[in-house]
């Protein structure tokens, strides 16, 4: 009977952690992961949880009535936006919580939620064209600036598809990301396509850039979470930094070719 | 800013964030939601602009309006606020001063460098006040629900 119990215990935690995991890959808030984690545990009526986040990790300790302690931890590598899994997986963690349904078969539950992963997405690539030419516009370029920006939207798209989920360095793919841009944006303007090069660019950078990462990073310091604000600010200002080393490369190659 | 600009801006920040609800995954049902969020947030943007000279409030503002709207589009269709929040901010994010900052330390200019980075930091601080006054609240409300069903300090 012991034995089982705390077999039980390990697999909440298991769920709760990998659940939260998901979460934080997905562009959640840390909080809101400490939070979750905090509840799924609840529900499973453990009464004492300990829950630490920031970007790279989640690390929780529960405690039982008996005194005995389990502690996991999850190490997270890479996360992108994800919102339509983030809302999947709100909804999940709402279910445990309200049903506590059977452990394995919640598990069940977010191994189909996590597992779902498509490579060449049209919408997606839809979205980086929309983006790329609205922001051509938005800071001042013109309508041809916006057709300049399309096709290199679609490189970008393509890159991102093809390089980088093959686990390449990212401050290198940024790096690359934003060389290839300054250098099509310089040609495309050299022969005709599109009237300012630098609207071109800001349009296209939308798209890598980490602006959204910046205000998260010091909205969460205001907030309390000084530890995951630091490393977002620090991830977003060394990403502005491969921007610029990219920027420059492409300026020395069209400032010698063109 | 003229009127025409200000449409521009409005009609191309609302194409912008329809874009990123894309590219963030945003489930297809969210999508109307988060462009109507992101015309809110310029079209507040392109009236501060007229009215207020510094950057800190121009961009204080369309960020409180922001957070308002994803808070309370997140009650009525009972989903989390950050996504919609997230796209609905997008027209507000430096994209145009980071790169500008970007290009005078390449080109090594550390005058003009050193004013667009202080411009870049009006305005990432007054979205981040913007978006903190509304959320503070949010939380404590939050936490108090919390803490009737789990004591947490």
């Amino acid at each position: 009977m012991e034995e089982k119990n705390q077999n039980e215990l390990e697999k909440v935690l298991s769920l709760a952690l990998d659940l939260g995991k998901g979460m934080v890959q997905c562009g959640a808030e840390i909080n809101r992961v400490e939070e979750t984690v905090l509840r799924i545990c609840y529900a499973y009526n453990i009464k004492k949880t300990e829950v630490f986040s920031v970007i790279s990790m989640v690390y929780a300790t529960v405690i039982s009535e008996k005194g005995e302690t389990h502690t996991q931890m999850r190490r997270i590598y890479s996360n992108a936006p994800n919102f339509r899994r983030l809302e999947n997986l709100n909804a999940l963690s709402r279910k445990i919580c309200a049903e506590t349904p059977d452990i394995d078969r919640a598990r069940k539950d977010l191994e189909k939620l996590l597992g779902d992963k498509r490579h060449f997405d049209v919408f997606i690539c839809l979205g980086y064209i929309v983006a790329a030419m609205s922001f051509a516009v938005f800071f001042g370029g013109s309508l041809l600036d916006a057709a300049a920006a399309a096709p290199i939207a679609l490189i970008l798209y393509l890159m991102n598809v093809y390089i980088k989920s093959n686990g390449v360095n990212r401050l290198f793919f940024t790096a690359l990301s934003a060389a290839v841009i300054g250098f099509l944006a310089e040609v495309f303007v050299h022969f005709g396509f599109g009237h300012n090069a630098d609207m071109i660019m800001i349009g296209d950078v939308m798209l890598i850039i980490p602006g959204l990462m910046l205000i998260n990073s010091v909205r969460e310091m205001l907030c309390g979470d000084v530890m995951s604000g630091l490393l977002r600010l620090l991830e977003s200002i060394i990403l502005a930094m491969a921007i610029a080393c990219g920027f420059a490369a492409s300026m020395l190659l069209t400032g010698s070719i063109l | 800013m003229d009127f025409k600009q200000g449409l521009i801006i409005v009609i191309t920040g609302m194409l912008g964030t329809v874009g990123f609800s894309l590219l963030f995954k945003a489930p297809k049902r969210r999508i109307l939601l988060n462009a109507v969020g992101g015309m809110l947030t310029s079209l507040v943007y392109v009236l501060c602009c007229m009215n207020f000279e510094h950057e800190f409030m121009q961009n204080f503002f369309p960020a409180l309006v922001a957070t308002v709207y994803a808070e309370v589009m997140a009650r009525v269709v009972k989903a989390p606020a950050t996504p919609i929040l997230a796209c609905s901010i997008i027209p507000l994010v430096p994209g145009g001063k980071l790169y500008y900052t970007t290009y005078y330390f390449v080109i090594s200019e550390m005058e003009m460098f050193n004013s667009t980075l202080t411009e870049l930091l009006r305005i990432a601080s007054g979205l981040a006040v913007g978006i903190i006054c509304i959320s503070v609240v949010v939380h404590e409300i939050n936490r108090h629900k919390f803490k009737q069903i789990i004591d947490v300090e």
